[in-house]
């Protein structure tokens, strides 16, 4: 009698608490730590509640990411987010230097018009810059925050354009890392994978041209190439057949970076396609990645048939600070 | 018998301790965090949060709108055709857009009002003035001039000023008494403005000043600031000028302005005085009201756009294969 007494305590004390262990690990604290931890390349990725909570906690692996209401007086929130609408992501790379901050801030003012836009801001440093992060948090668009460092010998040195190293490569294979790793191809997530460099100028209509794409969507490009704009020729049964440039026109995609979209499907359909590191001639970077995506048929033609300009591959002067002489002028500690 | 005892009770309370302590973290869970597995579908449990997201935005946005009552902010940009000046003008309204209560005056450099400037700023979604003013030839930066040879948009600065006095003298009640406390800015359209800026200058008594990144051939240039007036300013170029402030970082109030009839830019001021030339009608230095957090913060940057290089064009247009000019850019 007394040895089930025994037993019946001990299973007493024991239960409460392997009830609380897994209920715990049902609840949110488990992948609250996971998210925490974050992966490998130190990301940061923004989940976030409805609005009725402002607390710590996420809620479980929610991949249709929620941005939170910000009642900051500063900046209008993103529009709501829709269930219908394909999602937007937009991989920008980007690195430090005195215009940087000017250029992302007019950048998310214009993406913060832009219904279920997420931005892949990805920083050719070796850690997240507190400018970038602090930014990207204040703006309240829903973003995803990653970095990785070009090697030095990838690198443009200074002022020297060596046009077989392109700028942003590794940065933009980052992203496309991550969106294999976040999402599968088996989920029924309806996106558009779109690059755009952080001083080139969008229009909102831009983006509600590239929502319907269904493999990759181009259209024409402003300032590049030498000319007023660069376009894809487009026949009168609505293909793409050539390329109107002078810069070697026969580039197997004589397209900008910014001239294209991509359904995220394709990307995760075919895991092995990279934008090509090394040994790329210039104008060839498009190529190294589209060509093993699609072939020049499966193009879709937009703005209004490759006839108006969305789009401009604007670039911003290189500010002369010769004021700021050898041990600079201004204080160090303003962020600008 | 007695140790047995103890032993039991000892249990007991260790029970029931333990048992409260389960109710309560349950409890706090299930406050903070509906998914449970079990309990709601996912899917549902998402469109639950996004309807009260929508609904919350709504109600967010209708406060917006409602927010008539805050001061007023006319901008006023002087513009002039050239290959950027469509992807200026978009990439500024986004950020204009975002701003309640913003009126934008857009001068343009020329004899009328060009097609380009007029269908974009009917679909620009914004309340805005459009005119027109042209620069006389001799005032006018030639082709090769580098830019800083002579100033540039007095005339259209001072075209938004006629017109808003236009505005000041016809209006009446209300509309008179709303004007008394709005607030002029001048906003070239190549430069970057965050949003925050607009909410330091909004309310202006007489002028505001704040710091301005990437100006004077420094990192940023700004008033200092002692006891919150400004005694002098932080640049490295030409700090001797009355007011070696940058067009971009100051704001005036509309009745400054319209009680002072007489204050405008002078086309002919030297470059660099151009904004001394306007502010000297209207305060001194203790008149500033500093802003941008004791103007410590750059909120503002005086970006400029690259020209873009249009060798290829140019040999085309020669051979008279250029590109489509029905195309607008």
């Amino acid at each position: 009698m007394p040895k089930r007494r025994d037993i019946l305590a001990i299973v007493l004390i024991v239960l409460p608490w392997t009830l609380l262990i897994t209920v715990w690990h049902q609840s949110a604290i488990a992948p609250l730590l996971a998210i925490r931890k974050g992966t490998n390349d130190g990301t940061e990725t923004r989940h976030d509640t409805g609005p009725a909570t402002d607390s710590k906690e996420y809620c479980s692996q929610d991949k249709d990411i929620v941005e939170v209401v910000r009642t900051e007086y500063v900046y209008t929130r993103p529009p709501p987010w829709s269930d219908v609408l394909p999602t937007i992501h937009v991989i920008t790379p980007t690195y430090s230097r005195p215009v940087q901050k000017a250029e992302l801030t007019r950048l998310a003012n214009t993406f913060l018009h832009v219904p279920n836009l997420h931005w892949i801001l990805v920083e050719d440093s070796q850690r997240r810059t507190p400018l970038v992060t602090r930014l990207l948090r204040e703006t309240g668009l829903n973003y995803t925050h990653l970095n990785v460092e070009t090697p030095r010998n990838y690198k443009l040195r200074g002022d020297m354009r060596d046009p077989r190293i392109p700028r942003g490569t590794m940065q933009r294979n980052l992203a496309l890392r991550w969106l294999r790793e976040t999402f599968n191809s088996n989920s029924s997530q309806a996106g558009i994978v779109y690059f755009a460099d952080d001083d080139n100028t969008y229009s909102l209509e831009l983006f509600e041209e590239m929502r319907s794409t269904r493999k990759v969507s181009v259209w024409p490009v402003a300032f590049v190439g030498g000319l007023r704009y660069e376009s894809p020729k487009v026949n009168a049964a609505g293909k793409v057949y050539g390329w109107k440039t002078v810069f070697d026109p026969h580039r197997p995609f004589a397209i900008d970076m910014a001239g294209f979209a991509i359904n995220l499907r394709l990307i995760l359909f075919k895991p092995q396609a990279y934008f090509k590191l090394r040994g790329v001639k210039g104008g060839y970077q498009e190529s190294s990645l589209l060509r093993e995506l699609v072939t020049l048929n499966d193009l879709e033609p937009k703005a209004a048939n490759c006839t108006k300009i969305l789009v401009w591959h604007t670039r911003t002067e290189k500010p002369v600070l010769v004021n700021e002489g050898k041990k600079g002028f201004t204080d160090p500690n303003v962020e600008i | 018998m007695r140790m047995r005892l103890r032993l039991k009770t000892v249990f007991v309370l260790y029970f029931m301790v333990s048992l409260l302590g389960l109710i309560y973290a349950l409890m706090q869970l299930g406050q903070r965090c509906d998914c449970r597995g079990h309990a709601m579908s996912k899917d549902q449990q998402i469109s639950q949060l996004r309807g009260e997201l929508q609904k919350l935005q709504e109600h967010i946005k209708t406060e917006l709108s409602k927010k008539t009552d805050v001061p007023k902010i006319y901008v006023i940009t002087p513009t002039y055709a050239r290959l950027v000046q469509k992807a200026e003008l978009t990439r500024l309204s986004h950020t204009f857009l975002h701003v309640p209560q913003l009126h934008w005056i857009v001068v343009e450099d020329a004899p009328q009002p060009t097609p380009l400037v007029t269908d974009f700023l009917a679909a620009s979604g914004l309340t805005y003035a459009h005119l027109h003013k042209l620069t006389p030839k001799d005032r006018k930066l030639q082709e090769g001039d580098p830019s800083w040879l002579k100033p540039r948009g007095a005339e259209q600065r001072n075209e938004g000023l006629r017109w808003l006095r236009e505005m000041g003298a016809a209006a009446e009640g209300k509309e008179a008494a709303a004007l008394e406390e709005a607030v002029v800015y001048f906003a070239d359209d190549d430069n970057t403005y965050s949003l925050q800026l607009f909410e330091e200058m909004r309310y202006t008594y007489r002028v505001s000043v704040w710091p301005v990144g990437l100006v004077g051939g420094m990192k940023f240039e700004r008033p200092v600031v002692e006891d919150g007036k400004v005694v002098r300013f932080h640049t490295g170029w030409h700090p001797n000028r009355p007011f070696p402030i940058d067009m971009a970082g100051f704001a005036v109030s509309l009745r400054l302005i319209l009680t002072n009839p007489q204050a405008r830019f002078d086309g002919d001021a030297q470059m660099g005085f151009l904004e001394s030339s306007f502010l000297q009608h209207l305060v001194t230095m203790d008149d500033f009201e500093p802003k941008a957090d004791l103007c410590t913060k750059v909120l503002v940057w005086h970006t400029r756009t690259e020209k873009p290089k249009m060798k290829r064009e140019d040999a085309l247009q020669k051979q008279g294969l250029g590109s489509d000019p029905d195309v607008e850019v």
